[in-house]
């Protein structure tokens, strides 16, 4: 078998080169025929362990530890460069490996027992990188906890007698946690990569300790997602207090300043920016959370004030200092009370409530009112909900809305008598305005009698209602959308003054059977939307009108919806083929 | 130093020592099997929650048996146990005909990752006891791993973890079937 040459089934490839493209990798960046550090080939291994997590932190520090050792220095150095580029790119995957005992072990290996006179240039970047991690991840990074090692290693070298240098703040800025508003999904996504690493850390390890930790640890990771999401909920209250904090600052910086203080004032540049990067994560987070009404209304009345405040630094900028000075973003004034009064990030929620309803106790102040007049091209509840269409009447939420938008929301503070008086009052006033449909279009699963019918007012007439339905007259027939796989038609009737019956007929116009059909609704929240399960799940191909599903819009009220009609926001997903897809829109209902 | 002299020793007198996985899905009798071999004893196991590690010797080998839970939330952590593995047992519950399928699709699911290219792969067709059980031939026909996996070796074995019946006859074709390496 082995005599002679032949082509086996493995491809031909020079001896020494590894098949691994980690290692591949790894070695074309720490070549030693390179002039100097290359960071494109650098970034490129960071890239890859990125996407490939799993055993790739761990191989790449064992195999970058063994080039740091070898004898010749420009693979040394080039080496060290990339591990720093990996601990700055790749997160708790390789800060984990950077902290075991035995990596900094093997880092140190070439270090004497007693400090030589002068350091060789890979003992002086070895201690330097310690010193960064011990100055940066092992105090700041939130699971210090697992990277002990790091700041035992950097005593017992300072011990020794060796000096570890000092570092530049500049160094050190690059590796500070970041202040940023993270949405639940970006949060559990790190929480995600971290714990998996650090399971696979303990798998290998092996050691009885680490197993019973791993065990743990999977259970956490399997069983207790829930936990990940309050953790990623309670983040995100503390790093939205410490924006409040940072937006109430800069508003009373703004207060005092002139503009000649705001080009060279570092400070409030800092908190200008932290604030103005902070928003796009707003919408995010409501798109995400928009089940959880408390919190999208407390985003989006800190997300006004913000708004407000930015609009404050820009007047200010060009000079303007008597339009600024006419901005008083009330809501901050109200959050930093609520801080006071009761601390904790969920308290001061309920407080923002609170403060809804306050605000619709009086009649709406006349200092809001001018704000919104300066701030009117930069709504902030058109940018948040531009594809919603809102008439920018230039008026902003006014307590009305604001009380109108919290009934039925889980906080209890709303069952108090005067929260009760709102509950009735809004009904009337609503139709007139445009804010309602900020009322965020929450979804209702097919399955289920939609939003609580208790909030409406007239529940107790709507409910009889409902048993005179069948009896539809006047049905009206308007197509949804037609796509390229299917058709969705509504068949609408008026049950009463204030219902409206939807009648949602599905047709699949394709050759091939959807299934996992999903169709769900919601509407603005001054209506109450219930509905009955669909027909099927299944629409067979060319199948017309084969599935069907019923609901009922109730405070639906003639005469408000031809001052304002009725937008149903949808959306249908399904399987197609195998392949999934999703259609979405806002459908604008004909006035009956 | 000391270990891999120790390693080099054990390859000359034929001792190894190797990794086996042990999944499928839940209720496949995974844990029985584990504590079968390494006590000879039935434990009768609740559902497992996280997983088991033993290690089993056998004709010179040392089998670091890894039994990880086989309920469908923790399938996804599967991955975590993969790296060094040297072979994979899939147990399957030869009873649960309504489930082989869903076990099917778990197994491809496994020997398509990467990582998991150079493992062998045994089966084992458990529960043979039971009098609804498919035959291994069945169950291997069902799985069709000759059609589809070129470059692995592969075994279907019946078993039955109350009696131990097949359960050396696995380990052993594992040792045999890795030797080489």
């Amino acid at each position: 078998m082995s005599h002679g040459v032949y082509l086996g089934d493995t491809p031909v490839r020079r001896p020494g080169v590894s098949t691994n493209p980690l290692m591949r990798k790894i070695q074309r960046a720490c070549k030693m025929t390179l002039p100097e550090p290359d960071i494109a080939l650098n970034l490129d291994v960071a890239d890859y362990i990125n996407e490939k997590q799993g055993a790739t932190a761990h191989d790449a520090a064992t195999t970058i530890v063994k080039l740091i050792n070898s004898r010749d220095t420009h693979t040394a150095v080039f080496a060290l460069s990339l591990l720093d580029v990996l601990v700055k790119n790749c997160g708790y995957p390789i800060h984990l490996q950077i902290s075991r005992k035995d990596f900094l072990n093997e880092l140190v290996k070439r270090f004497p027992e007693h400090p030589p006179m002068r350091y060789s240039k890979v003992q002086r970047l070895v201690l330097t990188a310690i010193e960064e991690w011990y100055q940066t991840i092992s105090k700041h990074s939130p699971y210090k906890d697992d990277l002990t090692y790091i700041r035992d290693m950097r005593r017992l070298l300072k011990y020794k007698g060796y000096v570890l240098p000092k570092i530049q703040a500049e160094d050190l800025a690059v590796m500070r946690p970041t202040d940023q508003l993270k949405s639940v999904s970006e949060i559990q996504k790190e929480q995600e990569i971290a714990q998996a690493a650090k399971l696979e850390e303990l798998i290998r390890s092996g050691k009885a300790d680490d197993l019973r930790e791993a065990n743990k640890l999977m259970k956490v990771m399997a069983g207790f997602k829930e936990d990940n999401m309050v953790n990623a909920r309670q983040s995100i209250n503390v790093e939205l207090n410490k924006l409040k904090r940072k937006a109430d600052l800069l508003n009373e910086m703004l207060d005092t300043s002139t503009e000649s203080d705001l080009h060279n004032n570092e400070t409030i540049e800092e908190l200008y920016s932290a604030l103005k990067t902070s928003q796009p994560k707003f919408q995010k987070i409501i798109e995400e959370e928009h089940e959880d009404d408390d919190l999208v209304q407390s985003l989006l009345k800190f997300n006004d004030a913000v708004n407000q405040i930015i609009e404050k630094y820009n007047l200010l900028k060009i000079g303007n200092k008597e339009a600024a000075e006419r901005i008083h973003p009330t809501h901050l004034n109200d959050i930093e009370v609520s801080q006071s009064q009761a601390g904790g990030a969920l308290a001061n929620e309920i407080n923002l409530i609170d403060f809804g309803d306050d605000m619709g106790a009086t009649s709406p102040s006349p200092t809001p009112n001018t704000v919104n007049s300066t701030t009117n091209n930069t709504d902030p509840l058109v940018d948040l909900l531009g594809d919603l269409n809102i008439d920018s009447t230039s008026n902003s939420i006014t307590g009305n809305t604001l009380s109108s938008l919290q009934i039925g929301g889980g906080i209890s503070l709303d069952s108090t008598a005067p929260a009760s008086s709102n509950s009735t009052a809004p009904f009337p006033a609503s139709s007139a305005d445009p804010f309602d449909l900020l009322g965020d279009f929450s979804y209702t699963s097919k399955s289920t009698i939609a939003a609580p019918v208790a909030s409406a007012p007239d529940n107790t007439a709507s409910i009889t209602d409902l048993t005179q339905t069948m009896k539809t007259i006047n049905v009206t027939k308007v197509n949804v959308v037609k796509s390229s796989n299917m058709k969705i038609d509504f068949d609408l009737s008026r049950v009463n003054n204030s219902t409206l019956k939807v009648k949602s007929l599905f047709s699949n116009s394709s050759p091939n059977r959807i299934t996992d059909f999903v169709f769900s609704m919601a509407v603005p929240k001054i209506f109450t939307l219930r509905l009955e399960p669909q027909s099927s799940s299944i629409l067979e191909a060319f199948s017309n009108e084969g599935v069907f599903q019923n609901a009922w819009v109730d405070n639906a009220i003639q005469e408000n919806l031809q001052k304002k009609p009725l937008k149903i926001k949808w959306k249908a997903s399904y399987k197609i083929n195998g392949t999934p897809a999703e259609e979405t829109a806002v459908f604008q209902l004909p006035v009956l | 130093m000391g270990s891999s002299i120790s390693k080099t020793l054990g390859k000359l007198f034929g001792s190894r020592e190797m990794k086996i996985l042990m999944l499928g899905l839940d209720n496949a009798g995974k844990t029985t099997i584990l504590y079968k071999l390494k006590l000879n004893k039935i434990k009768t196991s609740t559902p497992t929650v996280g997983f088991n590690v033993e290690t089993v010797s056998y004709k010179n080998v040392k089998f670091n048996m890894w039994d990880v839970g086989g309920q469908e939330r923790l399938r996804p952590l599967w991955r975590h146990y993969f790296p060094a593995t040297t072979a994979l047992i899939f147990v399957i519950d030869s009873s649960d005909t309504e489930r082989l399928n869903e076990a099917k699709e778990e197994l491809y699911s496994i020997i398509s990752e990467k990582e998991m290219e150079n493992v062998v792969l045994l089966v084992w067709a458990n529960k043979q006891d039971l009098k609804n059980a498919m035959k291994p031939q069945e169950v291997s026909d069902f799985l069709q791993l000759s059609e589809n996996l070129k470059n692995q070796l592969w075994c279907v074995i019946g078993s039955n973890a109350l009696s131990g019946q097949g359960l050396l006859e696995g380990l052993s074709w594992i040792s045999n079937n890795t030797s080489k390496k």
